[in-house]
């Protein structure tokens, strides 16, 4: 039976190939694994119910293919597209379909809440007829509606991005610039602060935030805090180890002679005696 | 010398090749228990009809097939095994080339994958196209190649590395009259310099022009071996051939050739064959711009 | 295959004879022209992204962009390029020439592979070079521009950029392996391409086999779908370095388990291709 042995070797080789692969692939685990679970942590599980009814088949395999960033971008063209054509449901479906495909970019996240707290109220009052004819009232309640929309999008995003200092300036900005909430606004720049990676502007400005409420004596003390902490340039004739010397724009940022000063002028108006007062 | 005598270049020893057509057993049986073998040193020619097995028998010979029932040598080494290729050189049926690459590019890519030494390289190389008369067109790319010139460069690549034994499969298949003489003639000088050959073809003049020894296959089996003088040569009669004769003459032939027992078969006007005609009269080819 | 018992042992020159042969085919056959439509592709969708005031955040849209072409267009060349330069060989019957040689078909094999893949080494470097070029030309007028969206200097990671284009070198060297494979069994270019391309698919999804397993209830279904994840290498490992704009380093470890992972395979993949081709008859 020579012959149909002959005829049987296309099957014997397939399965010497898928034999092959299947230890090959087994016995390759220890070098696939750490590689995998690195490439899992920087990527979000797509929430593909969300998803599939506004995606296509295809775009659905491209996501999961490793095509998210730019099937992102794609759609962050088109919501930029819709958006300066002042359309209101197809940017905001938009928006958040894009952060729904890639969370991991914070631009989208915080340019599309822009879109929705700022931009919006605008387009809402223009189509009900300008800002001549809509009553305040009705404004203030469009700008109320829009800013909870986009603080509750914002706060979405700290499901990837947790404790972004980022996130929380955004939705402190939208507080404090659309809603007028210095409150609420302080206490997002407040939370932002307490992060170690915020820029040096954001203590300073949740301590005006705490002035312009009246809460001097808070703000004095959050300053007081803060001054030792701040990168200041070297006095003349002393000189620091090179390894921990904070660099010129570092210091610049800093503004550690203008927190000193702002220090001053609330133990002023707190009538501080001069024996209490800071010493740096 | 008798053949069986010489060392063979090839032995092929109850070969039997089948293709499985499908997985119920329906099989094409290409080459059924052939035996045969080339000495070494010989003009061989395998003949045959379209798919009487030629060209598998020559694949088999190459190691590019696996015999299913039986065994190849060539000098002496199965032909399965690399090695058994060592001394043999291969110009396939109408033989297409990288047609990227320039004569002498492609006969170099053959020359190094064959082993030839690098320092003789170039020499070597230079040699063989000028000895196939392609030197002209060395530096022209294989793709602008006539059909002719792609057998001749053909050529060179199967001889760069000196081989033994050169096989041709079907080299005047599509070549004019003129081409075929002149690779006639190069198979002529390769049995001179003692090299053996193995030609297939299915035009039978030029075979019996070059060949020592020829094999006659049909549907897969070996039906007609041996010497072609053997084979197509009358030993029992002999022509003559003389100026014209006049009557009167021929009768006094015929009766001189009565009384010692002999009779005069035929008288026939000898014809040059057209082919020879045709070269005669046809000016040779430009060999790619050769003096 | 033992490269001893037939008196020609197996030789890597004659590997690179025919991988630099297959090189020059790719070259002179014109594969690299259409390098150049990507490259004015790129720097054509660069000059668009200026048109949204995206800021920095420009670069992430270039480098992405930039990117997904490299891996889309990689993709294609490789399995294009793959199957072409072979199936050249079967079709125009030069496999028959050179197989009559003294040449183990373990040689001609990887020697096609080692072309196809410096082929696609060349397209990778080109692509990364030119991708960084852009980033960096931009990141340099932008930084200009709005020095305050930079504190921390620059945001590419240009090291990651090189290491992205090294590993999906890798990765189209593994595919170029799959394609040869396919192609050492296969009688036509179109199939093997077909295939290849669903192979393709396949290698990008198969970590989603890996996640269903561990859902499904009945255990020999979960023993298939097991053993259907190990089959196929998985593609996904060599995105390690896709975001190297908003990136935050790569683990060399890491990095470098990525690299043995994808040499194992070209190793494995190519040696069944050669399995495969050694019972085919040319």
């Amino acid at each position: 039976m020579k012959f149909n042995l002959l005829a049987l070797r296309p099957l014997r080789a397939g399965t010497v190939v898928l034999a092959t692969l299947l230890i090959a692939g087994w016995a390759m685990r220890p070098l696939e694994d750490p590689a995998w679970q690195a490439v899992r942590a920087g990527q979000p599980a797509l929430k593909l119910d969300s998803l599939q009814g506004a995606l296509g088949q295809g775009v659905t395999v491209g996501l999961l293919g490793g095509f998210r960033a730019i099937a992102a971008d794609f759609f962050w063209i088109k919501t930029n597209s819709v958006w300066s054509d002042y359309d209101l449901p197809a940017t905001q479906t938009l928006i958040k379909l894009v952060t729904a495909i890639d969370p991991r970019p914070l631009y989208f996240w915080q340019n599309g809440a822009r879109m929705i707290a700022y931009d919006m109220p605008n387009w809402r009052v223009a189509e009900a007829g300008g800002y001549d004819v809509v009553s305040t009232a009705m404004q203030q309640q469009i700008e109320h509606e829009q800013s909870a929309v986009a603080i509750k999008y914002l706060n979405e995003a700290f499901g990837y991005h947790p404790d972004s200092v980022q996130i929380y300036l955004e939705i402190g900005n939208v507080y404090l610039n659309r809603l007028k909430d210095l409150n609420s606004a302080a206490e997002y720049y407040h939370k932002a602060a307490l992060r170690s990676d915020a820029p040096y502007f954001v203590a300073r400005i949740y301590a005006e935030l705490l002035r312009r409420q009246g809460r001097n004596a808070e703000a004095y003390d959050w300053l007081k805090k803060l001054y030792p902490t701040l990168p200041k340039p070297t006095p003349p004739g002393l000189v620091q180890p090179a390894k921990n010397q904070p660099s010129a724009l570092e210091i610049e940022m800093a503004m550690a002679p203008v927190v000193l000063g702002r220090i001053r002028e609330i133990e002023k108006e707190l009538k501080i005696p001069e024996y209490q007062r800071f010493k740096p | 010398m008798t053949p069986a005598a010489l060392p063979l270049a090839i032995e092929i020893k109850n070969l039997t090749k089948d293709f499985p057509l499908n997985l119920r057993g329906v099989k094409l049986r290409a080459v059924e228990n052939l035996t045969l073998s080339v000495p070494e040193g010989r003009v061989f020619g395998l003949l045959g009809p379209n798919g009487s097995g030629k060209s598998t028998t020559i694949k088999i010979i190459l190691g590019l097939l696996e015999p299913t029932v039986g065994e190849c040598k060539v000098f002496g080494v199965p032909s399965g095994r690399v090695d058994s290729r060592l001394n043999v050189g291969y110009l396939p049926e109408a033989p297409y080339f990288y047609r990227y690459l320039s004569g002498t590019e492609l006969v170099c890519f053959y020359a190094r994958i064959c082993g030839v030494p690098r320092k003789r390289l170039d020499e070597r190389v230079r040699e063989v196209i000028d000895w196939v008369g392609l030197s002209g067109a060395a530096q022209r790319r294989v793709g602008t190649y006539s059909k002719g010139m792609l057998q001749r460069i053909g050529l060179a690549q199967a001889l760069v590395h000196d081989p033994r034994l050169i096989i041709l499969d079907e080299p005047t298949a599509g070549v004019d009259p003129v081409g075929s003489a002149e690779i006639s003639e190069l198979i002529l000088k390769l049995k001179a310099q003692g090299k053996t050959v193995l030609i297939t073809s299915h035009l039978l003049a030029q075979i019996e022009d070059v060949c020592d020894r020829v094999a006659i296959l049909d549907r897969g089996k070996l039906i007609l071996e041996g010497d072609v003088n053997e084979l197509v040569g009358q030993r029992d009669r002999q022509a003559l051939i003389v100026d014209p004769l006049s009557p009167e003459q021929l009768d006094e032939l015929r009766g001189w050739l009565a009384a010692r027992g002999h009779a005069l078969n035929a008288v026939e006007q000898p014809r040059a064959r057209l082919d020879q005609l045709f070269i005669s009269r046809v000016s040779r080819p430009d060999k790619g711009g050769q003096k | 295959m033992n490269a001893t018992t037939g008196g020609v042992p197996f030789s890597f020159s004659r590997l690179l004879i025919v991988a630099g042969n297959t090189f020059t085919e790719a070259v002179r056959q014109k594969l690299f022209n259409f390098l150049l439509l990507l490259a004015v592709g790129l720097v054509a969708s660069a000059q668009f992204f200026r048109e949204f005031n995206f800021g920095s955040s420009e670069l992430k849209f270039i480098s992405d962009f930039g990117l997904g072409a490299m891996v889309f267009f990689g993709s294609t060349l490789t399995i294009a390029a793959t199957a072409q330069l072979f199936f050249s060989e079967i079709e125009n019957r030069t496999a028959l020439t050179i197989l009559a040689k003294p040449i183990w078909r373990t040689e001609f094999i990887f020697g096609k592979f080692l072309g196809v893949f410096a082929v696609i080494g060349v397209f990778c470097a080109l692509t990364t070079l030119l991708l960084a070029g852009l980033l960096c030309s931009r990141e340099n007028s932008l930084m200009a521009l709005h020095p305050d969206a930079f504190p921390n200097g620059r945001l590419i990671h240009y090291g990651d950029l090189m290491v992205m284009g090294v590993l999906q070198w890798l990765k189209f060297g593994v595919l170029a392996a799959i394609t040869l494979l396919i192609a050492s069994f296969s009688n036509t270019n179109l199939y093997t391409v077909v295939m290849s391309f669903f192979m393709l698919v396949i290698c990008h999804l198969q970590y989603l086999a890996h996640d269903a397993y561990a859902q499904v209830a009945s255990l020999p279904l979960r023993l298939l779908v097991r053993m259907l994840g190990y089959v196929f290498p998985n593609f996904q490992v060599f995105n390690l370095a896709d975001q190297v704009a908003i990136g935050s380093g790569l683990d060399a470890g890491v990095v470098l388990r990525v690299a043995g992972y994808a040499l194992v395979y070209i190793a494995v993949i190519g040696g069944l291709a050669v399995y495969s081709f050694r019972n085919r008859e040319i």
